[in-house]
Order: C-alpha cells, then structure tokens, then sequence
C-alpha cells in the first residue's frame, strides 16, 4: 500500500521532469511559502497588537466622537452632526487659535529646520576643528525633559528675580512680562521648545549634509563659487531628502512638544494668547470636558498631519536624492 | 602662499562665533539650574553673586522633605524599564520581519506602521484615557506603559539597521544550515547591538521624560513620575523657590544626561542614519 | 556515469516575475573537477552558482547533485561549502569563532572539530590571527577565514563567487596558486565565479563561458583560447580583443576587408562546406606581422595610434571603416603611416556570419600540431 503511493508519487515528478512545475510541487511550495509567512505575521502581531488598540482604534473612534456631544462620564452620547465642527469654526477664538498655531509653526520652522540646515553646512564644510564638542553640546538638551526645560526657562526670564534679569537691570534694562504679552509669549514658548528639539534636529540634517561628498564642495571651492552658494546651490540640493524628512518632523514634534511649556506657564492665556490647535484638544476635554469638540480639533490637527504623511511619503519615501 | 591662506582662516574663525554661542544656548541653561541648586533661596534675590552666596544642600532637603523622592524616582525607573524592554522586543521582531522576511502586503504593513509618526498624540488621547479607565489601569504603571510598547521609529532605525548587514551573511548561515532563530540571536542581533543599545537609551529617556500621559493617569503623589513631580512641585510646594526648583530639575535630568554622556557615540549615530533613507 | 558527486544542470531556467536570466542551461560538472564560470558582469554566472548553493530557486528545468534532484532541497541540506565575494565573515566574532561557528551549532565533537580547525589555519597561515576580529585583518587574511571556514565544512563541493576579487593584483596571483594547491590536496569540486579571463584561464580546468544566460563554451583553457567556438568566445577570451573582420567568399578567394587574398586548400574547403558566401574571420593581435609600406600580397592600413604595454606594443591600424589591432616588439612605422600586414594562417579562425558559430578548424590545423607559419596573400587582381 505504502509501496504503490511512493511509487505513484515518484512517477508523477519525473513525469514533470521538463514540463512547467507540476501540481504536486506547487502545493508544496505553496504550503512552505505560507508556514514562512505565517511566521513573519506572528513576529508582526505585537507591535501591530499595540498600534492597533492605542493608535488606529483611537484615531477612528475621535473621528466618531467629533460627531457626539459627550462629557465622557455621560452614559449616553448625543449625535450632533457636524455641531462640534460648527461650534468651533464660528468660536470667536477659532482665528485665533488658528493664527497661533501658524505662528508657532512658522517660529518653530525658522529654529529647528533652517537654523539647522546652516549650522551643520558650517560644521560639516566651513570650520575645521572642535567638530565633536559642538555636536555634543547641541545635542545635550535633546534628552532632558522639556519639563525640566521649560521650569529652567521660567526662572531664567523671570521678570523680578532670573538671572537674565540681572542682567539686564545690569545694562539699565528690564525683562518684559513675556508670559503676559501678546505675540511674545509664543516667541518665548517656541525658544523654549526649540531648546530641547533643536539637537536632535540638527543631528539629523548634520548626517545628511556630511553625507554631501566633501569633493563636490571643493571642486566649487576651486572655482571660488561664494560660501552661501556652495549651500544654497549644492548642499541643499543634494541633502534634500533629508531636509524634507527635517522639515516634516519638525513641525510633527515641534507641535506637540509645545503643548508642556503651553500648559505649565500660561495655559493657553492670557486671552487664548498662547493657545494652538494641540492646546485647545487638551483644554476642550480635560478643562471643558467637551469631548466632542476636543475631537474636532484633533481632527483638524489630523488632516494637518496627513497632508504632512502624504508630503512625506511623496518626496521622502521615495526618495529625492540626486545621488543613484 | 601665506597670504592667501590668512583670510580664509579669518572667515573660519567668522563662524566660531555662532557656533559657539549656539553651544552656549544650549549648555548654559543646564550649567545655571546645576550651580544654582546648591545656592542658598536669597542668593537670587539679593545684589549677591554666583561666587560670593555659598553653598548649600538645603534645596534638596526641603524636596526630600515635601516629596516622596524616592519613591517617585522609583517608579520612573519602573515606567521606563518596562517601556524600553517591551519596545525594543516589538521593535526587534518587527523590524526582523520587515527586514529579511518576505510575505504578503509587507510594503503596506510597513508605511502602516511608519505612519503612526504622524498620528499626534492629541488624536489618541481621549480614547486611550477611557481605554485605561476601562481597564481600570488609573494610577498604575502599567496604564502609563502600556500605549507606549511599540514605536514605529524604533522599528524604522533597526530596520534600517538590519538591512545594512550584508545579505551574504545570512546566506552564509542559511547554507551552513543554521535556523532562522538560531541566527537572529547569534548573528543579527550582536552585530546590531549598538543601535539596539541607542535605540534602548532613547526609549528609556523618552519614557523617563514622559508629561502629558502621566498627567492624565497619574493621581496620587506616591505615584508619580519625575516630569509630573517636577511640575506640582514647582506650582505649588515651592512656588516662586527658584533654588529648589533647580534642585528639583537637576535630580530630573541627572539619569538622562548620564546616559548620554556615556553612550554619546551610539546615540548620535543612530540617530544621524534616521534621516538618510534607503 | 553517474558519479555520486556530479553535479548536472536539466534544461535549468531562472526566471525573476517575467525577466528570464538563464533560459536553458545544461551543464555537467564531474566530480573534482576545477570548474569556472566565466562571463561578463550580470551574464547569470552568480545567479547558476547561487543555484547551486541553494540560495536561488531553480525555476524551470532541473537540477541533481550527486543524481538527487535538489530544487526543492533546502540550502542548508545540500552540504555544499562557498566563499563570496565580500568574504561574509561574521565581524562580532573572531578568526577561530568564524570558522568553527557553524560546526559548533552542529555540535561536533571537540577533538574534530579542533583537528579540522588546526588542519585549516595550518595550510592557510591563519595561526597567527586566530583570536583576532575581521576587522584587524588584511584583505588577503580575510580571503584565507573564508576559505578556511568552508575548508572545515569538508563538503564535496567548495563555490567560491568572484572570491579573489577584492584583493589587489599582486595579492590576486598569490591566492590563486593557493587556490589550486587547495584543490589539489582536498579534490572538492570548485565551482569558481569569475569576471576575469586571466584568473579563469590560471585556475580553471575547465572554463565555462556565459554570455547573457547562454553558456557559450564549456572547455579546458587552451581550447577557449585557440579554438573558439563562437564568435563572442573568441572576442572575450584575450586582450587585445580577437580582430573580427567582415570576409567574403566567392567559391575560389577569400576578400578580406574587401581585399582579396588566397586561403590555404585546407581553408577553403572549410568555407566550401559552410555554403555561405559571408563570414567572419578571427585573427589574434599577435598573430598579425607588420611591414612598412604597402607591400604586394598583403593587407594593408593606415596606422591610427601606438599603445606601449612596455615589453610589447599595440598597433591600431584602420583598413577602411574597420580597425585592426596587432601585437608586435616594435612598429615598423609611425602613427598616420602606412603598413601591410600578414595574417598567420595557422592561427585564423572563421566563423559563420549568420550563426557566428565556429566553422571547425582543418585537420591539417590540429590542436597540438605545430604548424609552418603561412602567410595570407593579397591578390590584386581582380576576379574574373
């Protein structure tokens, strides 16, 4: 019995011997192709376990509570349509809270991308020596809490008694009230913010921007093509992908990194002077216990961020490298 | 010669300039909240100087005094230990799978993934708050770790990393008959080590700078981490004490900064292949 | 025969999706033998030898060693040992670690495993550098690790891809004549991926020649080189390239080039026999004797430019569109000059245009035969 299957088997490769791949074969093959990835999607499930309950999940179901009005201890919710939306466009603080956030973008786009990008062409082309110091001591403040960070900044430029006082007193000057003036209040909010992503930021255009053959620097150099040009025409194109990266990054976390000095100095005053969109979810559910509202600001923050992806996925991903 | 070689050394030292004021921005702040820790409460407030107003370790008695110190410090630890085992097991497994392993909708899976960089923690917030009190996890460690076992960037870097061990390795192996398991622990991951041990050391300080999330689980003060002591402290206990603020921020900062200086190397470059990719 | 060690390519097709890159080889490599696969870059000669090892799957066709089908063997059944080209030496683990790594996985007995160990650091002259990392070595040291690491597998089959060719040339001829003393002691098959036709003719015994996923010769070096079968073997094995050169027959002489010359009787029954009024000619630079001038009964060009190789030199010599390279001690004359040149008959091959296949060689021109040296005339005269 045993004997005549083996034999039927035997005689069924080789009679596929020169022909396309036999029946018997491809079963086999398929069945070790799927035990293979079987494994991969089992080496896959925890993180996706994690991202799935506390990232994908949450995002669908704040999309679904922009839709409620809800107080979060509430049993029941109530469909209100597009109300939340609504009630925040027409907020009289809405113009607001928009122009902050811009400002705050634009601020942290100046001192953590393109502050960045010049300071590592100058470490990486212009000086020579004390290269390694000066990484180090940029990238410091990266690891320290911006808690830390932000209470440190408090009392540094506190009017009355911080040492930039003294100083100041010193030259016949005064510190402002910055945490109650209008405009600067964000400046200061996005300096402090700016301490501790700067470093990581400025690693990370550094190793694009060194990755830029020193050859091609000196071959401009030897045709005496200015030092800003040497940047603006060669470095910057040929690190671009990095800088995209940079770029897209430094607006994601800058974002939401200013929330902490937000909410430990001013939260949000005076007079929603330092509100941003990631101020006004926080304020919206855990001040107001508006949850519905809240989620629709996070959902304005969303499609803010997934145009940022798409940026993202369009010029980085892929790759706009010139070099291969 | 010498003559042509005199201005472009000026131009250089040009440039030492804002660097160094650039290095001083970012060394100075931390060098102030160190000095001033051990200063005396009055030695900010009268025309005394950093050099004449003494020495003192009464800012950290007082915080010894009014906070559960050691315990809080404690539990950061324990936050952060937790976070970075589960991370850097389920960034291990899935940057592997991602990098060596063929199956179906893997390109998908991974910008999946990648994506969840952009998902701001705003979005997420509200429903991980009634996950965890579903859970009932308010107060407790495990609330505060749990949303936090994977990262999406971690998985990025060893990906990255693993990918960059040549193919003929594994080749190698696979010919010398040696399981896939076999070669993950005796091949991949020791030649992977650095970064595991960087992309370790930026989870653990991540998680030990963690505020936001923890403000929300955490309620009593035995509970607490270091970021969110930090800031109640400052609000209220001390209020305007700047000192002990200082001491407070400089007990905060103290784990981080040392594990940076000691694994400095590491850190920067892995982080530096972040940005480059391929 | 079928040996328990040979190795036999079936009608072997490798496809990627819907890109073929060897569409149907069929190959059989005896036991012990010193076989290389020869071939320009991206020719499929890593991708027949990756075949072998296990590490591409064989799409169409079928593959045995030692008379099993092994398609579906995995890699690490096969017991097959190989050195690439980057070494792939484990850099966290040191010389010894490297090469014992895999028998120790396998739990091989101490006192073996530290005489296959001890056998292979001796031959190789890796004694010193047992305990050091890969990355304190030189290149030629880390070549000898790899080589050692699959001397201690004791396979019966030893795949080394393009093993020599990160080394710098002096290095190279050294590991070479290492390599075939290797052969020599352990009689593995070697199955030797190479881009370089001097390594191929120094090492192999035989030589596989692979042009875009066809196998174009498979024979011993002297036969690659005087007795190419094709028209791409002939220009790929030599340097200088063989002189192809456009020929016409018209039933009694040969024009070369338009020029016509006489062909011994034992030539021209060979084109007789073809049938085909066009053919390629072959000829070696260094078959080529120059003269100054233009000399009655001979070929003859203009001189375009000299290359110095310091004991020889190149002459480019254009006759019409075409451009001839010889091989001579010393030019007869100067770049823009004119020069006559003989072809030495012994050493002409001819080809057929529409096949480029080798039309054979006369009896008269036997392989080992040494032959007077004939010279080709040109015929001014025009035929009738």
């Amino acid at each position: 019995m045993d004997h005549s299957t083996k034999l039927q088997k035997t005689s069924g490769y080789s009679g596929l011997k020169r022909g396309p791949l036999g029946q018997p074969r491809r079963l086999e093959q398929g069945f070790r192709l799927r035990v293979r990835e079987l494994r991969a999607y089992l080496l896959l499930a925890p993180a996706a376990a994690i991202f799935t309950v506390f990232m994908f999940y949450p995002l669908a179901y704040t999309v679904y509570l922009s839709f409620f009005d809800w107080n979060m201890t509430r049993p029941v919710k109530k469909f209100v349509g597009l109300a939340n939306y609504i009630s925040i466009f027409t907020d009289q603080s809405f113009g607001k809270i928009m122009g902050n956030t811009l400002l705050y973008i634009v601020l942290l786009l100046v001192m953590n991308f393109v502050a960045p990008y010049i300071f590592s062409f100058v470490l990486s082309f212009v000086v020579k020596k004390g290269k390694s110091f000066f990484k180090s001591a940029i990238f410091l403040p990266s690891v320290i809490s911006l808690v830390v960070g932000t209470m440190i900044f408090v009392w540094l430029l506190n009017p009355l008694s911080g040492p930039a006082a003294s100083l100041a007193k010193a030259l016949g000057l005064s510190v402002p009230i910055w945490s109650n003036t209008q405009g600067l209040v964000i400046v200061v909010i996005s300096v402090i913010t700016s301490w501790k992503i700067f470093g990581y930021n400025f690693i990370v255009v550094l190793a694009g921007v060194s990755s830029v053959p020193l050859e091609v620097v000196e071959a401009a150099r030897v045709d005496k093509i200015p030092t800003w040009r040497i940047f603006w025409n060669i470095v910057v194109p040929m690190s671009s992908s990095t800088g995209i990266y940079v770029l897209i990054l430094s607006i994601v976390t800058g974002m939401q990194q200013v929330f902490t000095p937000i909410n430990m100095v001013t939260r949000g005053g005076p007079d929603n002077a330092s509100t941003n969109l990631v101020y006004a979810v926080y304020d919206q559910a855990f001040g107001f216990f508006k949850t519905g509202t809240a989620s629709a600001y996070a959902i304005l923050i969303m499609i803010l961020f997934a145009f940022l992806l798409f940026l993202e996925f369009k010029y980085v991903e892929k790759g706009v490298y010139y070099e291969n | 010669m010498k003559t042509k070689h005199r201005p472009a050394t000026s131009r250089q030292f040009g440039w030492y300039i804002p660097l160094i004021l650039l290095a001083a921005a970012a060394i100075v702040p931390i060098v102030f909240a160190l000095l001033y820790s051990f200063k005396p409460l009055q030695s900010i407030f009268g025309n005394s100087n950093l050099l004449t107003s003494g020495f003192t370790l009464e800012n950290y008695r007082k915080i010894a005094q009014q906070l559960p110190i050691l315990q809080i410090t404690l539990n950061t630890v324990a936050v952060a230990v937790l976070v970075t085992v589960f991370k850097l097991l389920t960034s291990i497994l899935a940057a592997y799978a991602f990098a060596f392993m063929r199956f179906r909708g893997k390109t998908v899976l991974y910008f999946v993934m990648i994506s969840t960089i952009f998902i701001p923690f705003t979005v997420t917030m509200i429903p991980n708050y009634i996950t965890i009190s579903k859970l009932s996890l308010f107060d407790n460690i495990v609330g505060i770790a749990l949303p936090q076992l994977a990262d999406a960037s971690g998985i990025f870097l060893l990906r990255q990393t693993m990918r960059s061990i040549p193919k003929s390795l594994l080749e190698i192996a696979e010919m010398d008959n040696i399981g896939r398991m076999r070669s993950l622990r005796d091949i991949i991951l020791p030649i992977c080590r650095p970064s595991i041990v960087a992309t370790g050391i930026i989870f653990f300080i991540n998680s030990w700078n963690e505020y936001v999330w923890p403000t929300l689980i955490l309620r009593k003060k035995e509970h607490y981490t270091l970021s969110l002591a930090m800031q109640l402290f400052s609000s209220s206990e001390a209020g305007t004490e700047f000192t002990s603020i200082m001491a407070m921020a400089v007990i905060s900062m103290l784990i981080p900064v040392v594990l940076y200086l000691i694994f400095q190397r590491y850190i920067m470059s892995t982080f530096a292949s972040s940005g480059i990719k391929g | 025969m079928v040996d328990k060690y040979t190795i036999k390519f079936d009608h072997v097709e490798k496809s990627y999706q819907n890109n073929t890159v060897i569409p149907d080889l069929n190959l059989t490599i005896p036991a012990g033998e010193r076989l290389i696969l020869l071939g320009p870059s991206g020719c499929g000669k890593s991708t027949t030898l990756r075949m072998i090892a296990g590490l591409e799957e064989v799409t169409g066709g079928e593959l045995r060693i030692g008379g099993r089908r092994v398609n579906e063997i995995p890699s690490g059944e096969r017991n097959i040992a190989m050195v690439f080209q980057n070494y792939a030496l484990y850099p966290h683990m040191s010389v010894e670690e490297n090469i014992v790594y895999a028998l120790r996985v396998h739990k091989m007995n101490r006192e073996e495993m530290q005489r296959r160990l001890e056998t292979a650091l001796e031959i190789l002259n890796l004694k010193p550098y047992v305990k050091r990392k890969p990355r304190e070595l030189s290149g030629g040291q880390r070549q000898r690790v790899a080589l050692a690491r699959a001397l201690v597998k004791q396979s019966p089959y030893l795949l080394l891809d393009e093993p020599l060719s990160n080394l710098d040339a002096q290095l190279r001829g050294q590991a070479r004549k290492e390599l075939v003393k290797i052969h020599e002691l352990y009689h593995q098959t070697f199955i030797y991926v190479t881009h370089d036709q001097v390594e191929a003719m120094t090492v192999g015994q035989r030589i596989a020649l692979i042009n875009q996923g066809d196998l174009q010769m498979v024979d011993t070096p002297y036969r690659i080189y005087n007795r190419p079968a094709n028209v791409f073997t002939a220009r790929f094995i030599g340097s200088p390239a063989t002189n192809i050169l456009d020929a016409q027959w018209d039933g009694r002489a040969l024009y070369i080039l338009g020029q016509k010359t006489s062909l011994p009787d034992c030539w021209s029954r060979l084109i007789a026999r073809n049938g085909e009024e066009a053919v390629y000619l072959g000829i070696r630079p260094e078959h080529i004797r120059l003269q100054a001038g233009v000399c009655e009964n001979a070929l003859c060009g203009q001189i375009r430019y000299i290359e110095d190789y310091g004991s020889k030199r190149g002459v480019y010599v254009a006759v019409g569109d075409t451009e001839v390279v010889c091989i001579c001690d010393c030019p007869p004359c100067g770049a823009g000059e004119t020069v006559s040149f003989y072809l030495d008959s012994d050493h002409i091959h001819l080809f057929s245009r529409s096949t480029e296949k080798s039309l054979g060689y006369p009896e008269e021109v036997s392989d080992d035969q040494v032959l007077q040296p004939l010279i080709l005339e040109r015929h001014d005269s025009v035929p009738a």
